[in-house]
This record gives structure tokens, sequence and C-alpha cells, in this order.
């Protein structure tokens, strides 16, 4: 129990320092600030949720995969209401524009729709019927990466670094997926 | 760290000579009274530079709101150091800005070197205070210092088949860490820009040596950059080291990275979006709210004569 208390905590701190940031700290361009922030937030607990269970067979850690997993929709929520109020300022003509009009927002927002899916369907109850599909969160994966790449005019390094996880989450992803077929 | 003060507008901060004379009256008295804490108040918020430059001011008649010197040159697109516009500030130290010279060849009677210096001493200075739209959405209103380009193209005496003026930026990788990286840095090098030269010529192009002032900071592109107000900011090429003249239309950096998205033009036009983002709106730096983008970043009345036969979505 502590230590679930712990990593709601630890999660919910990068929201504290970006409310942090964006209240009192002066920061120069707070929208874009706050897209790469939650952007690289939802990345990297999407890598870790993943990661959990590719490693279930060493440390099954799979009991804390639910709560890192709404985390990764919390701060992809947080990433479209900062498009949304921010960025769009309610405009809704400009929102249902530019995302059937701009491919990485498209992207983005296939995948919020299926990371919020995932959150609904996250309780026990309904966890049972549609777990099968939360397989989609490769897909989230790809989509993401994809929305990250071409959201950029160039790529700095830490965003090769998030492209070099993404390989190599998905080699080891196929090949379990490949051992696990033979076994059969 | 820097605290958001909540109170402070642009406008509410004493004029800088006014500030300047009244700092350097109250120094005169400081040795006395050096515990005073009001002076030290005064010198911690003392974030605007001591001008080195003699210029004539621009009265700002459009009654533009200026960025502060602070949001100026914290927040800088210069991929030769890095491409976090936040980090180029702390990186921007291994440029040597100072002496500089400027290689200026091609189609001209007489190729030359000058030192910035002298350009310095012999062109009048002057401020321009104009509107700079970035290509990502943000934008800023900049006090700059120069001259006008057109001053130093007639120095220079081209050639009459010179019809494009191409830049390149200084290429030292021992300046800029990116350049060392080869094929890993983040565009090729050195960087290429180009203006027709009827827009090279344009009253509003300026050769940039300051801002607010000061020599330019070399997150700024010191000591000598363009300034082309009516263009995306990429246009506007930093720490120029050579300035040729040339027939055929310079194939400049972001065009050469990415034929689709950006073109040798790069007008600032709110009716063509870039391919990947909307050109509609801009964020003004230290606003939260966007405004909208203005044609020619609201220099149509300057500009716009140029372009009456170019097909503005076409060439981007």
């Amino acid at each position: 129990m502590i230590i679930r208390i712990l990593l709601f905590l630890t999660l919910l701190s990068p929201a504290l320092f970006l409310a942090f940031n964006i209240i009192i700290v002066e920061v120069l361009e707070p929208v874009k600030y706050i897209y790469t922030f939650t952007g690289a937030c939802s990345i990297i607990l999407l890598f870790s949720t993943t990661l959990l269970s590719l490693i279930k067979n060493k440390i099954n850690l799979l009991k804390y995969r639910r709560m890192i997993g709404l985390y990764t929709f919390f701060y992809a929520f947080i990433h479209f209401l900062n498009f949304f109020v921010f960025d769009a300022q309610f405009d809704l003509n400009f929102v249902v524009k530019e995302s059937l009009d701009k491919p990485f927002i498209y992207l983005g927002m296939i995948s919020l729709f299926i990371l919020g899916f995932m959150a609904v369907t996250s309780f026990k109850s309904l966890y049972k019927k549609y777990y099968i599909y939360h397989r989609f969160i490769y897909l989230v994966m790809i989509l993401v990466t994809i929305h990250f790449v071409n959201a950029q005019k160039a790529l700095s390094i830490e965003q090769w670094v998030y492209l070099l996880i993404f390989i190599f989450i998905m080699a080891f992803k196929m090949n379990q997926q490949k051992s696990l077929l033979i076994k059969r | 760290m820097k605290l958001r003060n909540f109170n402070l507008k642009d406008k509410d901060i004493t004029p800088e000579e006014l500030f300047n004379d009244r700092r350097k009256f109250l120094k005169l008295g400081a040795a006395a009274v050096v515990a005073n804490s009001s002076i030290v108040e005064l010198l911690a918020k003392d974030k605007y530079p001591t001008s080195n430059l003699q210029y004539k001011k621009d009265l700002n008649p459009l009654d533009l709101e200026l960025n502060t010197f602070d949001q100026i040159t914290s927040y800088n697109n210069f991929y030769e150091f890095t491409t976090s516009k936040e980090k180029v500030k702390k990186l921007a130290h291994t440029l040597k800005p100072n002496p500089w010279s400027i290689t200026i060849d091609g189609l001209v009677e007489k190729p030359f070197q000058v030192d910035v210096s002298d350009l310095i001493k012999q062109f009048s200075l002057e401020e321009r205070i104009y509107r700079f739209r970035c290509v990502e959405g943000w934008s800023m209103v900049v006090p700059w210092v120069g001259f006008e380009l057109a001053n130093l193209i007639k120095l220079a005496r081209p050639l009459g088949n010179a019809k494009y003026v191409r830049f390149e930026t200084l290429h030292d990788d021992e300046q800029f860490p990116d350049q060392k990286r080869g094929i890993f840095g983040a565009i090729p090098y050195p960087y290429v820009e180009g203006l027709r030269m009827d827009e090279a010529m344009n009253p509003l192009t300026l050769m940039s040596v300051g801002l607010y002032g000061k020599t330019l900071e070399n997150q700024n592109g010191a000591p000598i950059r363009l300034v082309i107000p009516w263009k995306y900011g990429f246009k506007s090429i930093k720490s120029i080291a050579k300035i040729s003249f040339v027939e055929e239309e310079p194939l400049n950096t972001w065009q050469r990275a990415n034929k689709k998205e950006y073109g040798f033009y790069a007008n600032v036009n709110p009716e063509v979006d870039h391919p990947r983002w909307s050109q509609a709106k801009e964020r003004v730096l230290g606003k939260f709210f966007k405004k909208k983008t203005k044609l020619f970043n609201g220099y149509e009345k300057e500009v716009g004569h140029m372009y009456t036969n170019l097909d503005l979505k076409k060439y981007i």
C-alpha cells in the first residue's frame, strides 16, 4: 500500500512541477512548454507500462500497470486540453479542421481516443470483457511516435532517444510474441 | 530562477535612457548608501543592457509593444548550438564575434573582405522596431539596431547580372558545436539564405548589429545578422560570414532540408498553412493567448508590390 501511495505521488509530481512552472516561474512560451512537458510525460509512462508487461516473467510488477496507464492517459489528456483551451482557445471549428487536416494532430487524437477507451475499461468488471482490446497500446505507441516526430522541425537528441526506446520495445515485444507462438 | 512579476507591464517600465541616467546618478551616491535596500533592489531589476552603440532612435509610430531584452535573448532558434530554444543562451559563449570579417564575392566589381567594426563606423546606425514572426508560430517585437542592407549592396557594387544575394553563416565547428556532429547535425551546414535583389534593396531589409542599443548577444546572431521583418524568422540569417551576389536563386538551408515545407520566399502569410501546422495565428512571447497573423507580417504596404505577380500559395 505504501508503495502504491508513493507511486501515485511520484507520478503526480510532474503535474505539480508543471503547474508551479506555469503559474509561478516565468516560461516564455507556456503553451509550447505544456505540450512538450505533458507529451514527454505521457510517452515515458507509455513506454513504462509496456515495459512492465515485457519484464513480467522476471519481475512481476503488473499490479502497478493500471495506475501508470491511467497516468499516461492523464498527461495525454492535459496535452489535449492544452490544444483545446490554450492553443485553439475553444474554437471548435479550428479543432475539427486541424484534426482532420494535419496528420500529426489526427494521429494524436486517435491515440488519445484509444487511451481514453483503455482508461474507461480498466475497471475490473469491464477489463475482463475488454482486455483483449488493450493490445491497441502498441498501435498507440506507433501513432504517438509518428505524432511527435511529425510535430518537429528537426529532432532533438531526447527525441532520438525516444525513437531508440520505441524500436527496442517493439523488437522485444515481437520477439516475445514469436517465442510464445513457438511454445504453443 | 526568474519569478513572474504579476503587476509589471512593459509599458510600466521606465524608458531605458531615463533608467540609465537615474542609475548613473544613483551610482554616484551608491558608495555612501550601499546598504540601502532600494538600490540593491534596483540593481537586481536591471535587466536592460547599457547601450554601447550610437544610433538614431525609432520613434515607434505604430506603438508596438516591445518584448523585453530578457525574452529576446533567452528564446532563440540557433541550430548551430542546439535545437532547444531555451538552451542556446547558455551554449552561445563559444562564438567569438570580435573581430569578425565578412567576405563579399560573386558578381561584384571587386570581391573584398570587410570588418564588421568598420561597417559600423562607415554606416550610420538606426533603430528599427520590427515584428519578428517565426515559422513555428511564435513572434516577438524587437528593437533592432543596424543599417539597411541596400547601403552595403551599394558599397559592394554588384554587376548587372547579379539577380540574387546569397548569405552564409560562419562555418567553424570550434565555435558552433552542432557543426561538429557531421551527418548527425540538426541541419546541413553552413546555413544558407538568399534574397531576390529587389527584396535585398527594400528599405525594410536590415543588417542588424545590435538590439536594445547594445551590440548583438551571441544567441541573437552576433556580430551581424539579417532582419527581414515580412518573412519568417529563418530567412533572417545569423552570424553572417559571407555575402555573394549570384545569378541563380540560391538554395536556402530549410528549402534544402524539406522542399515541401519551406520555400525560398517564406513570406509571412496567414492564408497559407505550413503543411503540418496552421499559420493563421501567432503567440507573442510572454503572452498566453494568440493573435491573428497579418499578411507579410503587417508590412504589406511596404513590400506587397514586389509580389503582385507571384502565386503566394505556390511560392511558399
